[in-house]
């Protein structure tokens, strides 16, 4: 394996598209997302925050009490609806998911600079949507304490799991998804920790950061080894950008359900995935860069680059929607036409009507460079995206299996206090998770700054004396 | 308490003697909490429904039931004594097995002949005797639910004084000392009031009573008594007398309001007999024609090939001009126009047409008049003697039982008598608005003389405390006719034992017994009662312990069937003078409920849960209107209105149904109870609303003269399914706010257009007349569209080897299915079905794992309508199985697609990507809720009870083909080498061919036929071959193994097509 990688190129600094504003040092960078960590105060915001999310945990925790104790009907699932919200919470948070790993991963191995300053944060955001996300498999099962049986374990019975089931390939997709994002996270960790630990005030955050370091000094042969390793992780993680949102639209492509049974599903839904992903990562981002002053760190190209792969992602999706809607008219089938007529026209139209609107009409504003470089528009349009994507979930899951083949089964569905519960209490239990991270570990990877610092050229030290150029 | 139901009234209160302040001050309420505290006589020691039986006490009983086997009869108590378990086992049992049992059902007054499937001791399910003429192997809804009421944990179980624990020895004690001193006194104003009464023991202890106290009054009051045609033979032949209908020699029916397919005592054989002469198969050639001209929209209707929905009134009219069209002497021609007149005509001229072997049924909400016509049309077309019979009626004194009750309330009110009897039924809740019965009982209960001491004596037989309880002043437990010796005839006279299979599981007792107090005998056993009345008729007849045991054995006392009797020529009624039909006001009419009846079955769970049929309303009855009407009147579902006639008023919630005729409100009696059980009554009080508020003894068929007035509260009403879901009519969307775009089509004829059949309709039921099927036997292939044409192609290897026999499946009929739900209670009964109340049912959780889908299609007035039982369809190539995690459902190598609950856990995938949507998810722990009284004894032993969060669905019955697999094999084992090759087929296949599942064996038109499809000589698998046999969804290649047979209409040319006239 060779580690001779050509170094990158540096960006041209034009005004308003560095990665990086002008006059860091290599300590500066440091000081200050290390100093987010080690001696900053807790602010009443933060504290206010993280109250109220805890809170929702408080509450995610007592929905999932009540639903152990009296079972699966507190949600408002039925026949003919059988999945409810917890499928669509499920789908919804598994494609948040997507766009940390999309940008540690993917934009790693294509080189892209612009992702040092926001991987670290999306991939925190990767772990606990995927955290989030494996709670719900879990949950909607009518026979809880059997999840196990999901997983092939040998036992006396040679009783398997049911392989033809798109229901245990989620299984392996999705605990390879959070072992790979949790490792990847943490191997992207080590330098920074060991950084903290070197800068820490007290004995205890010593003692804390010095375990987690794994013993790091910054040797030449530890970064020698740490780069190899880390673009090897970055080949492992970045298939499962593609393969896990797969095999999650095979959940519902592999039944013959009108609505779900679609040869398109796989990789609209990984479009979708992104699409959400990038819009949480903005949603995450714009509050964050305003709130720990990281506006030198996270530029306006950051949001401008993500707003470009939201666009481009979200024509996939606008192409997938346009896709079912005409292969249902185009069919000829009287079942797969009339999805198509009751997601439109139906009782759920509202909601089919105001996904189009936030997939679909609303990301065209990023056409605009100027709504592209505007943080408060980019929050607002972040928002509405991610409300859309988990709509198209509604709406993918409810209307198709609300009204099938016979009309004689036809029913619908309303969620129940319990359902809500559950979904506030997840965004609760992300956000707290979020609020800790941000204020516990380094938001952004700082030896990662510490190289863009010397790539564009502001470095203290002479160029003889940087790293060996198997960096990035 | 509803607006207008002056019915409220206040317990009897007693003797003023005190126990407590509270009982001084709220009498009610210390009452039950005395009851709460001294449940005596009741051997579950506990009134509430969650004392369970302990495990003891219940071997106690089984052990003691068990020893008796059924024949030695019921000991007045379980044994109280130290019991051993099996030592040397009796000698029947064999644990695991159950024993059959021949009995009757007694209903409405006649006998059901009825076989009951008992396990170790432990009644369990009902099917029909098929020797007995009412069953003939089949059972209705009420039968198949009549096992539940058994172990109604809300049945009364202690004697009680006003409402207070007492025991059988003061009440013996109390009523032989009141009856000895009216001895002595000359016997006057004794009183006893029962039901309709066809128990010829009965009749006979009422004969001697009759002979004790020559002054005795006996009235019969039964709500849905067949008043209206005893009455109609009186007019015409003078004297009452039963119609018999022989129905498999009929070619033309005409039924006039008549339901004879569920509403007839003898129901069950006319569907039998209906069905045989209307099945379909590749060489029939003509199957019988049905008219019906209805004011409401009847199962019997809904069959119809010429369907006339009218206002009640106009029946009158329309059998007057039928009459006069068939020459029947006397009457005066009528003159109609329009689609009326093409349907008297064109029914006339078929009748004519088909002398001896056509038939006028006319319906019992008719007056007397128009059964005194439709005999003179019957005769005139000389179909007596054929198609129609004339029986004396099964009833020991065939009373007006209307009459009968007015009778008491005024010999209650001016003091001709001061001691009553009230054996069975619910009278203070059944009588008619217009006699007091219940004010009269109230102030007769409570009348004192001046010293305050009591002036009455009012005791009452009954199952639970209800209504008629709260007015009387004892109250004594009733027998099940499971626990109790009896015998009752059916409406043809057939006879049969009443033979219990339980000792009484709360000290009940039978009428038998208190006749037999108040005669004074020793012998108070019914067991003794019984044998005695039998060995007295049969004394000059050889052996009678070897006749008792043949007859028990047989379920029906041969030669008991009435002989036909000759009848003159009918006397036709003077027309009476038809009631005015006026545009503003609407016709009520009323029907017993069809799954409460009368109100008797209102606190059966699974009644209850039900989906009425056509409406799918379960745990309420609603005012069915017209769409026209609804639009009419802005109303529309679960419109809360006041029904408002002479004088009384009732607010019932509003139900569409089309197909009814227009300014109708059909209203069903049966709901609205005001006590009687924890599932008779809702929490709030009262469930449904009470149609006897507003029925009158002069008008029991339906009146006219009704308003309607809208209120602004709204009714919860719960069905099963979607009702516009359901229909594919035209122009009632703009009442329901259906979007028509959305509407699907589902029915399909030859008449379907292409593109319709290909891109717009889903074709799941298809419809044939009986010319086109002559003519192209594949035209119901041909509706299956271009798909079912195809060669069905597959990326996978078929690999499944079907051709080793058994390979179960199943046909269903839709030509015969008549929509009578009988399969689903039965499912129910037999696969251990939760019930999950109006809450569940009203979010989609409902259990039931065969459903019975209606379709309407057509005009919302004149609605062709469509049943389709739908239970698993055990599919080959199951959309289920390949997307369950766990392997839970699976495919057995005999076709049946199995669940394994063990391994279930519950993604609920296998529903979402069932197209049938037959799977039925446990959302809660449905089967332990629902059981957790005595209930739970009725649990088929061999059939899990599902627990929390598991799948399940219909299994076809899979514990009785096990059963039958078994003795299958016993049989093979059994046989030489050499026997077994051909021998061992042909036996094993006579096996399975005996083989039925519960919906099939309780289906009264057997239009379910389930069996081995590899076998050829079997009878699924001749339906499989025939030309009209088709599967639901073939174009998703599921391959089902339930297919259905299509519905064959037989319009008659004359009229068109399109099953209306």
């Amino acid at each position: 394996m060779t580690t001779q990688v050509s170094p990158i190129r540096p960006s041209p600094v034009t005004p308003g598209t560095e990665v990086l504003a002008p006059g860091h040092s290599y300590g500066s960078v440091t000081d200050h997302i290390g100093g987010i960590v080690l001696w900053r105060r807790f602010g009443w915001i933060w504290l206010a925050g993280f109250a109220i999310t805890f809170l929702l945990v408080l509450v995610l925790t007592g929905a999932i009490f009540w639903l152990i104790v009296r079972g699966i009907g507190v949600w408002g699932v039925d026949i003919p609806v059988a999945w409810g919200f917890a499928i669509i919470n499920f789908v919804w948070w598994i494609g948040i998911g997507h766009a940390g790993t999309f940008i540690s991963a993917m934009l790693l191995l294509m080189r892209q600079d612009w992702r040092t300053s926001i991987n670290r944060f999306a991939e925190a955001m990767t772990l606990f949507a995927v955290a989030c996300a494996g709670l719900f498999p879990l949950l909607h099962l009518g026979r809880i304490k059997f999840f196990y049986w999901l997983i092939p374990y040998p036992n006396t019975m040679w009783l398997w799991p049911q392989f033809r089931s798109a229901l245990v390939w989620d299984v392996f997709a999705v605990s390879t998804y959070f072992t790979v994002s949790l490792i990847f996270w943490y191997v992207g960790l080590i330098p920074d920790l060991a950084s903290l630990r070197d800068r820490a005030d007290s004995r205890a955050k010593r003692v804390i950061f010095g375990v987690l370091a794994l013993g790091w000094r910054g040797a030449s042969r530890h970064w020698q080894r740490y780069q190899t390793a880390y673009l090897l992780l970055a080949g492992l993680a970045a298939p499962l950008v593609v393969s896990v949102h797969s095999i999650v639209g095979m959940d519902f492509a592999s039944a013959q359900l009108p609505g779900w049974h679609s040869t398109i599903f796989p990789p609209y839904f990984v479009a979708g995935a992104i699409f959400s992903g990038f819009a949480m990562v903005l949603s995450l981002a714009i509050p964050l860069r305003v709130a720990f002053k990281l506006q030198d760190f996270i530029t306006l190209r950051h949001l401008d680059n993500c707003a470009k792969l939201m666009l481009v992602t979200g024509l996939i999706v606008a192409y997938g929607y346009a896709s079912e809607f005409y292969m249902g008219w185009y069919s000829g089938n009287v079942f797969e036409s009339f999805v198509g007529l009751n997601r439109m026209t139906g009782p759920y139209a509202v909601a089919t009507w105001l996904m189009l609107t936030c997939n679909v009409v609303v990301p065209q504003a990023l056409w605009i460079r100027f709504v592209r470089r505007s943080p408060f528009l980019l929050f607002i349009l972040s928002l509405l995206i991610n409300v859309g994507m988990w709509l198209e979930r509604f709406v993918i899951i409810i209307t198709s299996l609300h009204r099938d083949f016979l009309p004689s089964s036809w029913g619908i569905y309303h969620p129940t206090r319990w359902d809500i519960a559950t979904l506030a209490g997840t965004l609760g239990l992300f956000l707290c998770l979020f609020f800790l991270f941000c204020r516990f570990l380094p938001v952004i990877s700082i030896f990662e700054m510490r190289e863009l610092v010397h790539q564009t050229g502001q470095g203290a030290h002479p160029p003889d004396r940087m790293e060996p150029a198997h960096a990035h | 308490m509803k607006q207008g139901d002056n019915r409220t009234s206040e317990p009897f209160e007693g003797d003023r003697l005190w126990r407590s302040l509270e009982e001084l001050t709220d009498p009610a309420s210390a009452a039950s909490a005395a009851l709460r505290e001294f449940p005596a006589d009741n051997p579950w020691r506990g009134p509430d429904r969650a004392d369970a039986p302990s495990r003891r006490r219940f071997l106690q009983v089984l052990g003691a039931s068990a020893a008796m086997a059924g024949l030695v009869g019921c000991s007045d108590r379980p044994v109280e004594e130290k019991i051993v378990p099996y030592v040397r086992q009796p000698e029947q049992v064999v644990p695991g097995r159950p024993l059959i049992f021949a009995t009757a059902m007694p209903f409405n007054g006649y006998g059901r002949g009825v076989l009951v499937e008992s396990h170790e001791g432990r009644p369990t399910k009902i099917e029909g005797n098929p020797d007995h003429p009412a069953s003939l192997g089949a059972t209705d809804v009420f039968m198949q639910a009549s096992i539940l009421s058994l172990y109604d944990p809300d049945r009364s179980k202690t004697v009680t004084r006003a409402g207070r624990p007492s025991h059988w020895g003061a009440f013996a004690t109390e009523l032989t000392q009141r009856l000895e001193a009216k001895r002595q006194s000359g016997s006057r104003g004794i009183a006893i009031l029962t039901g309709a009464v066809a128990s010829p023991t009965m009749g006979a202890q009422i004969k001697d009573l009759r002979r004790r106290f020559p002054e005795i009054a006996w009235y019969q009051y039964e709500p849905t008594a067949r008043v209206n045609t005893m009455a109609g033979a009186q007019a015409a032949f003078g004297r009452p007398l039963t119609t018999l209908y022989h129905l498999d020699h009929a070619r033309i029916i005409v039924s006039l309001d008549s339901d004879f397919l569920f509403e007839d005592p003898m129901s069950l054989r006319y569907a039998r007999h209906f069905a045989n002469a209307r099945r379909v198969r590749s060489d029939t050639r003509e199957i019988t024609r049905l008219y019906v001209a209805e004011s409401t929209l009847s199962i019997t209707g809904s069959m119809a090939d010429h369907r006339l929905p009218v206002r009640p009134a106009m029946i009158t009219q329309i059998t007057h001009a039928l009459a006069a069209r068939l020459g029947v002497a006397g009457i005066s021609k009528l003159q109609f126009s329009g689609e009326l007149d093409r349907f008297i005509a064109t029914a006339a001229d078929d009748l004519k047409q088909h002398p001896g072997t056509g038939v006028v049924i006319p319906g019992e909400a008719q007056p007397p008049e128009v059964h005194a016509l439709a005999h003179a049309i019957n005769q005139a077309l000389k179909n007596v003697g054929t198609t129609v019979t004339c029986v004396e009626p099964a009833e020991v004194e065939p009373t007006d039982v209307r009459q009968a009750l007015k009778k008491l309330v005024e010999a209650m009110e001016n003091g001709t008598i001061d001691t009553l009897l009230i054996l069975g039924g619910n009278p203070a809740y059944t009588a008619p608005a217009d006699i007091p019965f219940a004010q009269a009982l109230e102030k007769f209960s409570n009348a004192r003389v001046a010293d305050g001491r009591l002036t009455n004596f009012t005791a009452r037989l009954g199952s639970h405390d209800d209504e008629t309880t709260f007015l009387c002043q004892w109250h004594v437990p009733e027998a099940h006719y499971l626990e109790a010796w009896s015998d009752v005839r059916a409406a043809d006279g057939t006879t049969s034992i009443i033979q219990p299979l339980i000792l009484p599981l709360y000290a009940g007792r039978s009428a038998h017994e208190l006749l037999a107090l108040m005669l004074k005998e020793t012998a108070q056993s019914p067991y003794e009662l019984v044998r005695a009345h039998w060995r007295a008729q049969r004394r000059d007849s050889g052996d009678f312990e070897q006749w008792w045991l043949d007859t028990l054995k047989k379920g029906v006392i041969d030669g008991t069937a009435s002989a036909p009797v000759q009848v003159g020529a009918a006397k036709i009624p003077a027309p009476s003078s038809t009631p005015s039909t006026s545009v503003t006001s609407l016709d009520l009419i009323f029907r017993p409920d069809p799954c409460v009846w009368d109100g008797s079955f209102a606190n059966n769970a699974w009644l209850q849960e039900l989906p009425k049929p056509f409406t799918k309303l379960v745990w309420d009855n609603a005012a069915l209107i017209s769409p026209t009407t609804a639009h009419r009147q802005g109303l529309w579902d679960g419109d809360a209105v006041t029904l408002m006639i002479s004088g009384k008023q009732v607010d019932a919630p509003v139900r569409v149904l089309p197909g009814l005729p227009d300014d109708v409100v059909v209203a069903h009696l049966g709901y609205g109870r005001r006590r009687g059980g924890a599932v008779a009554t809702d929490e709030n009080g009262v469930r449904g609303f009470d149609a006897y508020a507003l029925w009158a003894s002069s008008t029991p068929g339906f009146a006219t003269g009704l308003t309607l007035q809208k209120r602004s509260r709204r009714w919860e009403l719960v069905a099963t399914r979607n009702h516009h879901a359901m229909s594919a009519l035209q122009g009632v969307d703009h009442v329901a706010g259906v979007k028509p775009h959305l509407k699907p089509d589902v029915v399909v004829t030859p008449e379907t257009s292409r593109d319709e059949l290909e891109l717009k309709n889903r074709r799941l039921v298809r419809v044939v007349s009986l010319p086109q099927f002559r003519s192209n036997p594949q035209a119901v292939r041909e509706l299956g569209g271009e798909s079912a044409k195809k060669p069905v192609l597959s990326l996978y290897p078929t690999s499944w080897d079907y051709s080793q026999g058994p390979q179960w499946g199943m046909s269903i009929d839709l030509q015969t299915c008549i929509g009578c739900n009988a399969c689903i209670v039965a499912c129910q009964a037999e696969n251990n079905i939760p019930i999950v109340g109006k809450f569940e049912v009203a979010r989609m959780r409902e259990m039931h794992w065969l459903r019975v889908d209606s379709y309407f299609s057509g005009s919302p007035d004149r609605p062709s309508v469509y049943h389709q039982p739908v239970p698993c369809m055990h599919c080959e190539n199951a959309p289920c199985e390949y997307v369950c995690p766990t392997g839970a459902t699976t495919h057995s190598t005999q076709g049946l697609n199995e669940m394994t609950y063990n391994r279930c856990i519950g993604t609920r995938y296998c529903s979402n990507n069932c197209p049938y949507k037959v799977r039925r998810f446990n959302f809660f722990a449905f089967g332990y809720q629902s059981s957790k009284g005595p209930e739970q004894l009725q649990k088929n032993p061999d059939v899990t009870v599902r627990t929390r969060g598991v799948m399940e669905k219909c299994s076809y019955c899979v514990q009785r083909i096990n059963r039958t697999r078994i003795e299958v094999e016993k049989t093979v084992l059994d046989l030489t080498e050499q026997q077994r090759t051909d021998e061992a087929r042909q036996r094993r296949q006579a096996m399975y061919n005996d083989l039925q599942t519960a919906c099939q064996q309780a289906c009264p038109t057997g239009a379910i036929v389930f069996g081995d499809i590899t076998d050829r000589q079997s009878t699924v698998a001749t339906l499989k071959a025939q030309p009209h046999d088709y599967t639901l969804l073939d174009e998703l290649t599921t391959r089902p193994r339930t297919s259905y047979l299509a519905r064959v209409t037989n319009p008659n040319p004359a009229l068109g097509e399109g099953g209306v006239a």
